[in-house]
């Protein structure tokens, strides 16, 4: 680990070696993390299957625009946060800590609309124990959440890494990148599942 | 380094052993030990007729029983002072430790709640006692745990003088064995192993009780022996430099 | 000058070979673990039934069945929990002293100590304690027997903070370590582990469906993930282990 950070500091961030971003840590989290999401995702299928009326009109309480909303939300941070990592490839270590903090904030914007989205569908007496649609919607978007939250401390270790000098590494800004990219395709799918498909 | 507190802890342990000894035995519940095979309703009679001694005996037991912890953790400093590989025996020495005290308050909180209300249904009152007992005797596996590591700590010793005589690993694993049989009170009503058993209750008990009088003496002599090491110590420096100062 | 002893001297051909192994300490503690985990195992799946629950939603005739036709082997695996769960102590000392030769203060090390001795009651003792009271006397008041029911498997696969405590401040040790003691993968299951805690939550709302105690989700999808970890640890546990220099200073 202590080499690769050298070698890429030294040549000014940018690595002619060919090499998977972040480290193979992280991607163990995200492929392990996608597989249980999946676990969840066939579930919810089965029990949809086996209840499609009681699914269909629960999807209708949804509100499909406040899930646009989110999905671009979030595709835009994803977008900002790629965008750091080329920067901080090419050695723009002031631009690339802007671009983390505007993922971070897309983040943080997502939490309030979700929060807010709860609070709207509680109001109307939907809640957790309403029935199985809304059990698998505030389960799967609240360990989501939880994801996003997470995602927001990961963004947070790399913009503190990339302010100091002596700790700035392009493997530490990917491995963020790429935990961020996945809770961004996870809530892609469960927008799709939840919102979309009928 | 200042052994008091560990002096502190040491004689915490016979002054509130004997405290518990008395409420042991005032405890009406022990001598002789309730059997399993009473009815709900003898039950709920035992607790109306001996409702103050039951609260009283074991709001005190409750109280001094933790009191051990500290001598429990004068073992804990003492592990950590041989020489060993590692102070792995000394944390798996402390969780057990943790570990049983808690079970302990537990079981004497089901018997203070038994007694609370003796008007309560019996069956009620029957669940609670035998949650209690269960409780109090069944769960050997802390207290053996933390004699099989003070055993294998103290047979691994490497000191020229060990800080526990090699006896004590020895003693330590009798004490576990005669105290293991008690886990089967789960299992029987009556018996030997039952919780009131002699097995189960005076055999585990027992040894219990004189695995810690024993050790008191052995902890004992292990500061006394940390306090006279220290003392030479902090002599020896001295020596040293009146050498230097005279070359 | 040497000190003045009253104690014999023990001369080192009095001990056997075998105690002069190097770490043979850890060696003995690590063995613990998975010979607790196969007797878990027994206990808990074979005896007990535990693994996987019985049901939330059957009547309370069929959960007093349930306990006089499995009161025996209850009774039997649950004595055998009594003895063994003494070495989940074992383990956790393993583990905190590996989290001390990492390169950050032992707090986190304390931590997962402290965290785990809370865990083994409410997660492992106490339920046993309510299947022992139910298969012991199976002929109490029908509602108290569900009661005894609901208490051991709600406890028993219900979330408890304790262990979200254990799997963060092991999570923050491993990613704060410049030593590389164990793998920074494994700070990533161990989040695993607290999301799947999380999702033993509503075990305490539902009855049926997969967020129950028997559920596909806070059961079976949280089970297999523990199970993951815990073959993960265990591997890392004895890699650590091996490539610990036997002359290694550990911080006090």
């Amino acid at each position: 680990m202590a080499n690769t950070q050298t070698a890429e500091v030294n040549a000014g961030g940018t690595t002619t070696r060919a090499h998977l971003p972040s480290n193979k840590d992280m991607w163990v989290f995200v492929l392990g993390d996608l597989v249980i999401f999946s676990s969840y995702f066939i579930i919810f299928e089965i029990y949809r299957h086996q209840q499609r009326q009681t699914f269909l009109s629960a999807q209708q309480h949804l509100s499909l625009s406040i899930g646009v909303v989110n999905t671009l939300v979030l595709l835009a941070s994803s977008w900002f946060v790629a965008q750091s990592v080329q920067l901080t490839r090419a050695g723009e270590y002031e631009r690339a800590m802007r671009l983390t903090v505007g993922g971070g904030l897309c983040g943080v914007v997502f939490i309030l609309l979700k929060a807010y989205e709860w609070s709207t569908k509680i109001g109307h007496g939907l809640t957790f124990g309403s029935n199985d649609f809304f059990m698998f919607y505030y389960m799967l978007t609240g360990v989501h959440l939880f994801h996003v939250a997470l995602g927001l401390v990961f963004l947070g270790v790399v913009f503190f890494e990339l302010r100091n000098p002596k700790l700035r590494r392009v493997s530490m800004v990917e491995t963020g990148a790429t935990y961020w990219h996945m809770v961004d395709l996870l809530w892609v799918v469960i927008f799709a599942l939840m919102y979309v498909m009928r | 380094m200042d052994l008091r507190p560990q002096w502190i802890s040491l004689w915490l342990l016979p002054f509130f052993g004997a405290i518990l000894l008395v409420v042991f035995v005032a405890f009406p519940g022990f001598l002789p030990p309730m059997s399993p095979q009473m009815t709900a309703d003898q039950v709920a009679q035992f607790y109306a007729q001996n409702t103050t001694m039951i609260r009283f005996s074991m709001i005190v037991f409750n109280l001094c029983a933790i009191m051990m912890i500290p001598f429990f953790m004068v073992i804990v400093v003492q592990i950590k002072r041989m020489s060993l590989p590692s102070h792995v025996l000394a944390y798996s020495y402390l969780a057990a430790a943790a570990t049983g005290a808690t079970l302990f308050a537990i079981a004497d909180i089901f018997w203070l709640i038994a007694a609370y209300r003796p008007g309560r249904d019996p069956q009620l009152i029957l669940l609670l006692n035998d949650m209690a007992w269960l409780i109090f005797i069944a769960p050997v596996g802390a207290f053996v745990v933390q004699n099989l590591c003070l055993a294998l700590a103290v047979y691994l010793d490497t000191r020229p003088q060990p800080i526990f005589p090699r006896w004590v690993a020895y003693f330590s694993v009798l004490t576990a064995v005669a105290m293991t049989p008690a886990a089967c009170a789960v299992i029987f009503k009556s018996g030997p192993l039952a919780w009131d058993g002699a097995i189960s209750f005076w055999l585990r008990i027992g040894a219990f009780a004189i695995n810690i009088a024993v050790m008191f003496f052995v902890v004992r002599g292990a500061i006394s022996r940390q306090a006279a090491e220290q003392a030479v110590e902090t002599e020896s420096p001295a020596t040293v430099t009146d050498a230097e100062v005279t070359r | 000058m040497s000190a003045v002893s009253a104690a014999p001297v023990v001369t080192e051909n009095a001990r056997p070979a075998w105690t002069r192994r190097p770490k043979i300490d850890q060696w003995i503690c690590w063995w613990t673990i998975p010979i607790f985990y196969n007797l878990f195992g027994l206990i808990f799946v074979v005896l007990t039934r535990v693994m996987p629950p019985p049901r939330p939603d059957i009547t309370p005739e069929q959960i007093v069945a349930f306990f006089e036709t499995h009161s025996l082997t209850i009774r039997i695996g649950f004595a055998l929990l009594m003895f063994f769960i003494g070495f989940a102590s074992v383990a956790n000392g393993l583990i905190a002293l590996q989290i001390k030769r990492m390169s950050v203060s032992p707090v986190f090390a304390y931590a997962y100590i402290g965290a785990l001795v809370v865990g083994g009651l409410p997660g492992c003792l106490l339920p046993a304690f309510a299947f022992v009271a139910g298969a012991f006397r199976p002929d109490r008041d029908p509602q108290i027997m569900v009661m005894l029911y609901d208490w051991c498997l709600l406890s028993f696969v219900g979330s408890l903070g304790c262990f979200c405590t254990q799997n963060m401040v092991l999570a923050l040790a491993i990613f704060l370590d410049k030593n590389d003691i164990l793998p920074k993968w494994l700070a990533y299951m161990s989040i695993w582990m607290i999301v799947t805690e999380l999702l033993a939550s509503p075990v305490f709302i539902f009855k049926s469906g997969p967020l129950a105690w028997n559920g596909s989700i806070s059961f079976y999808v949280g089970t297999a993930v523990f199970v993951v970890w815990e073959f993960a640890i265990i591997r890392l546990l004895y890699v650590a282990i091996k490539n610990q220099s036997p002359t290694e200073q550990i911080q006090d």
